[in-house]
């Protein structure tokens, strides 16, 4: 039984071949897919013997988990167990995205994986397994004046008497790089995250304006989301327990009905000022998919995560209308 | 022939409708986003991680700080998703609580700080382009979000103790209300 996996990508997937297997105490195959349980992972459970464990019921101490399964469209999961030193399965095609994107790499990451990319290596192949993180060991100390590693600023910022002139130029450079770094960071974030959604979104409304489905969505969108009590029915639907953990991922069906009813209002089918109630109705399921991972960033035990999960699930459940409805109230005089 | 004609430039007027769309987006939105974002990024690497850690810490008790400051404070300072590693500040017992506030302040304050979570701008930014469209400001929807998002979410984080109390009686287990921090 104690075989590996050999899990390639699918056609326009990312990273890979992963080859995992279990590896003494990591012996759990962790799925975090809002509840239902992907085909491959029994495949691979079948060939490493590995156990699989819904980790959207229950957690796992992350020394036992062999590799995780997720259905992430490109927001935060398929960054934190890689960013875990943990292999990530993704059965959706996303790529090197999201705020976590610099942990997504070719030798822990493969996505767009179905039953058919999954295969069994033998048991000789070399295995991926966790990365150990170790701190760095400190340089030792500097002797000389000037260093040939060290920039005349770094070594400056050494020195324990610091003139005045020193200090300012210190400052002054500190927050120049800072504003330079942030400015790097930020364009990182538009052209891989924001802008890309964008090109997607642009062609939907292209898609809908240019045909004649617009009419058509007009027809079914503005009784809907034209009046508060429709605006609550999407609110109540968006927010069933058992519906939510699969609207949440990625944010992706939201944002795609926000850009629906936007396109009612800029052509006047919808009044403007139900855009307030209207972006409490289409998020009622908020990061549903997301519990027990946020519940996981914040250090929880497993029993809290048991807890956790349906806990928030029931609580979305009861605020969701109840925020469309108090938005609603908010939005009068609203453009007005 | 004219058929064909007309279907092939109904089928390129798809994607010049959506191009057109794209391009006033990267003219508007995208240079203003791009400006906002590094600005705050800015100021939170200036202003930096430890002392939103002390506010953390100092907020377990209260329900007002714990439901409302900090998640609206975290979600600034740390963004999505790093908010919710705040939450290890929090007794078990408010966990869940604390996690329901602050994924819906990484929703309700993007509006007019979109650092706070890029990805999933276009849950506002969808509904916003039209009223863009129609000529009136983005601002007052984004303040009126802001404001009713306050509110509504630190109502949120605190029915969950609730919910989490009843899920503890069904499930027979009882969570700690101490704080525990370990490093």
């Amino acid at each position: 039984m104690a075989e590996k996996a050999k899990i390639v990508k699918g056609s326009g997937g990312f990273g890979g071949p992963l080859t995992i297997g279990v590896d003494g105490k990591r012996d759990k195959l962790m799925y975090v897919t809002g509840g239902h349980k992907p085909a491959i992972v029994d495949k691979i459970c079948d060939i490493t013997g590995a156990t699989p464990v819904n980790g959207f019921e229950t957690s796992v101490p992350e020394e036992e988990i062999m590799a995780a399964v997720i259905d992430c469209g490109g927001t935060l999961r398929c960054g934190i167990y890689p960013q875990k030193g943990i292999p990530t399965i993704n059965i959706m095609a996303t790529g090197k995205s999201g705020p976590l994107r610099q942990y997504i790499t070719e030798d822990i990451y493969v996505s767009n994986v179905d039953v058919d990319q999954v295969s069994a290596a033998g048991t000789e192949s070399e295995s991926t397994s966790v990365k150990e993180t170790q701190a760095e060991e400190k340089q030792p100390e500097q002797q000389a004046t000037y260093s040939k590693d060290k920039k005349i600023m770094e070594t400056r910022a050494e020195q324990e008497n610091k003139s005045l002139l020193t200090k300012i130029g210190l400052a002054a450079g500190k927050v120049i790089n800072t504003f330079y770094q942030a400015s790097r960071d930020a364009v990182e974030t538009m052209l891989h995250t924001v802008i890309p959604f964008m090109g997607f979104v642009a062609l939907l409304i292209g898609i809908i304006q240019g045909s004649g489905i617009g009419d058509l969505f007009a027809n079914v969108m503005s009784p809907l989301a034209g009046n508060i009590w429709g605006l609550m029915a999407i609110g109540f639907i968006c927010s069933l327990p058992f519906l939510s953990p699969l609207l949440g991922p990625g944010g992706v069906i939201g944002q795609v009905l926000g850009t629906l009813i936007g396109v009612e209002i800029g052509k006047g089918n919808i009044p403007p000022n139900l855009a307030l109630p209207a972006l409490f109705a289409i998020n009622t399921q908020n990061a549903a998919d997301f519990i027990p991972v946020g519940l996981g960033l914040a250090e929880a035990e497993t029993k809290t995560i048991e807890v956790g999960v349906p806990s928030v699930l029931y609580s979305r459940f009861l605020n969701g209308v109840p925020r469309v409805f108090v938005a609603w109230l908010a939005s009068f005089g609203l453009y007005k | 022939m004219d058929y064909i004609v007309k279907f092939a430039e109904g089928f390129i007027n798809l994607f010049q409708t959506g191009a057109d769309t794209f391009i006033d987006w990267m003219t508007t939105i995208v240079p203003l986003v791009l400006m906002l974002l590094i600005a705050m990024n800015t100021i939170i690497q200036l202003i930096g991680e430890e002392k939103i850690n002390l506010i953390a810490q100092k907020s377990a008790k209260n329900p007002f700080l714990r439901y409302l400051v900090l998640p609206f404070l975290g979600s600034f300072m740390l963004a999505n998703p790093m908010v919710h590693s705040l939450g290890r500040f929090m007794p078990e017992k408010y966990k869940p609580s604390y996690f329901a506030s602050a994924a819906q302040f990484a929703h309700t304050s993007n509006g007019i700080f979109p650092h706070i979570n890029p990805a999933e701008l276009f849950i506002y930014l969808g509904i916003a382009q039209g009223i863009q469209e129609l000529g009136l400001p983005m601002t007052d929807l984004a303040v009126r979000y802001l404001l009713v998002g306050l509110v509504m979410n630190f109502i949120g984080g605190w029915v969950t103790d609730f919910t989490t109390s009843y899920i503890e009686k069904q499930q027979n287990v009882k969570l700690s209300k101490e704080v525990k921090v370990e490093g």
